[in-house]
């Protein structure tokens, strides 16, 4: 065993852009390679678009903040959002003509996942993947997992054994995340639900003091308390129809880089954008 | 008189006798910088005469097969005091966290820090391993840190923002401790802090048991490590542990190295913690992960 230098890990750390200047600079950048991100947020709120549009902006060259890599897709909902992966890969390719890959969707690559166990089983199938892949477009550096949620909402019941056998999957599952992101520089990103939020008194996790609303409602994570363990950062995406317009924001609730900060962001036909508040408001008060 | 046997010339066995080191142990026990300053020589001089201490007090130990430390072990509670009252702390850079802490984080201690996520555990943890890097002239220990992950939060970015935080404090307070600060000036530098970082990332728990054995021996070649972060402890315990009593087992074996290596070594050992709820009597409560130990 060795200490490693952190001035080699320097260099090493990259992030991997979201395909926006607005929502990169909430999130430092991107999300972080050799780390797990979570994005959390109720139905509607943009998380499959952001993890559509992460998988095309990671083929960017570093130089315009992406990876130059190919991306995995673990998908759990069905059925898997392909037109919409079309229409975002033929402006992603009208803007990014130079690019080798003549079709983005390409560098796409797709698994379908139906429990926790079948996740738990596809990781290793992932790693061998990552090792003897022969195809044209690798490196891959980006694993997505859209959604964890889904796996575990229907399986498990209310019970304390039931709760236990949950929570040591997650962690196993999450340990196995992180060797893969380790081993070979991934960026990994996992999409979360929310549940509605009853009573009072609960833990407050993250720097959200008023706690998470979305849709005029006090939510929180599903999953629970075990799983937060099992993230290095949480972004909660929220959005209110509710008031005179509709707007979605996106928070960081926790990272180990980055401070609290939020973003308001608009889902269009070609992608997902944030949308400068602090311009706005100073071209109003002007 | 053990110095005697050291092959150094007579004005450094002086100094080394004028210094208080009389023992073999003495001098194998202190770090490079310490010598050096003790003694008042060079810190290249004072590195190989720990490597000749070193040397001659492995040889001596072999015959008789026992350390000299377990034998001379006897220590009064009085001197225990005194030494309490001197032992040095490490800041945590926040006034009202060291107030609760009694001084900061204790050397020869194991500390332990427990939170929710995103509570600042981890970044407890980079302060800390930046902290302890603080000048003797400012006040610090100016030790290396050992940094073990075990989650991947240990971000880069993140430990160069607080090192060049930590500097630039420094400089704030040149005027109070302005002597020779000149010298530190150069030395401090955000790229050496990282330097002084001994970072090890763990994917499993045998790997976590494999590097605390192994850290002795680490501790051993590298004497500026004054303190050792564990962040988290817990992770990989949490996974597939079905034989509850060997997982308890494994921690209590792990807990105790950790104290033995911070009393032999003279380090300050930091544990962070996940929570957990608990359900008792009807209310969920939050206590920390892996039970009492």
């Amino acid at each position: 065993m060795r200490a490693e230098s952190l001035l080699q890990l320097k260099s090493r750390s990259q992030k991997c852009t979201v395909g926006c200047p607005a929502l990169d600079r909430c999130l430092g950048g991107g999300v972080p390679c050799d780390s797990v991100t979570e994005f959390v947020g109720e139905s509607g709120s943009g998380k499959t678009q952001l993890c559509l549009q992460l998988a095309l902006s990671a083929q960017l060259p570093p130089s315009r903040g992406g990876l130059s890599a190919s991306a995995i897709f673990i998908h759990t909902e069905f059925p898997f959002p392909l037109r919409r992966l079309r229409r975002l890969s033929r402006s992603f390719r009208a803007s990014n003509p130079s690019l080798p890959c003549p079709d983005p969707c390409d560098r796409v690559f797709l698994r379908a996942v139906h429990s926790a166990h079948d996740l738990l089983r596809a990781i290793p199938a992932v790693e061998a993947f990552l090792l003897h892949s022969r195809s044209p477009w690798r490196p891959v550096r980006l694993l997505l997992i859209d959604s964890i949620a889904a796996l575990f909402r229907a399986d498990f019941d209310n019970t304390a054994a039931d709760l236990r056998r949950r929570s040591a999957l997650f962690f196993r599952i999450s340990a196995g995340l992180r060797r893969l992101a380790r081993r070979f520089g991934l960026a990994v990103v996992v999409t979360n639900q929310v549940v509605d939020f009853i009573g009072d008194g609960d833990v407050r996790v993250g720097n959200l003091e008023t706690g998470l609303f979305s849709s005029g409602r006090r939510v929180c994570p599903a999953l629970g308390l075990a799983w937060a363990h099992c993230v290095n950062s949480r972004v909660f995406l929220s959005r209110d129809e509710h008031g005179p317009v509709k707007t979605r924001r996106m928070s960081v609730v926790f990272a180990p880089h980055l401070p609290h900060s939020s973003c308001e962001y608009a889902i269009k036909g070609d992608g997902v954008f944030g949308v400068e508040m602090q311009q706005q408001q100073q071209h109003a008060n002007v | 008189m053990e110095v005697g046997m050291l092959p150094i010339s007579a004005s450094k066995r002086g100094k080394l006798l004028a210094a208080g080191y009389t023992s073999l142990d003495a001098i194998a026990r202190a770090s490079p910088t310490h010598l050096a300053r003790d003694m008042d020589v060079s810190d290249s001089e004072a590195s190989e005469i720990l490597n000749l201490a070193t040397k001659a007090s492995s040889a001596l130990e072999r015959p008789n097969g026992t350390h000299a430390a377990v034998v001379g072990g006897g220590q009064t509670a009085w001197d225990m005091l005194n030494e309490e009252k001197f032992s040095s702390y490490i800041t945590t850079s926040c006034v009202d966290l060291d107030n609760i802490l009694g001084g900061g984080i204790k050397c020869k201690e194991v500390t332990e820090i427990g939170g929710v996520p995103g509570i600042g555990k981890t970044q407890i943890g980079i302060q800390l391993a930046v902290n302890v890097q603080i000048p003797q002239e400012y006040g610090g220990l100016g030790g290396k840190a050992i940094y073990i992950d075990t989650e991947g939060s240990f971000m880069v970015e993140r430990v160069l923002q607080i090192a060049e935080a930590c500097i630039e404090d420094m400089a704030e307070y040149r005027h109070r401790f302005h002597k020779d600060f000149q010298a530190c000036d150069v030395k401090m530098h955000p790229n050496n802090i990282l330097e002084s970082i001994f970072y090890f990332r763990v994917c499993s728990y045998t790997e976590q048991i494999a590097l605390i054995n192994y850290l002795d021996k680490f501790v051993t070649e590298n004497k500026d490590v004054k303190i050792i972060i564990v962040d988290s402890v817990t992770f990989h315990f949490r996974q597939d542990f079905d034989d509850m009593a060997l997982r308890t087992r494994l921690l209590c074996e792990m807990a105790l190295k950790l104290m033995k290596l911070a009393k032999n070594f003279c380090l300050a050992i930091v544990m962070l913690n996940q929570v957990t709820t608990k359900h008792i009597e009807g209310s969920f409560q939050l206590t920390l992960a892996l039970g009492k130990r």
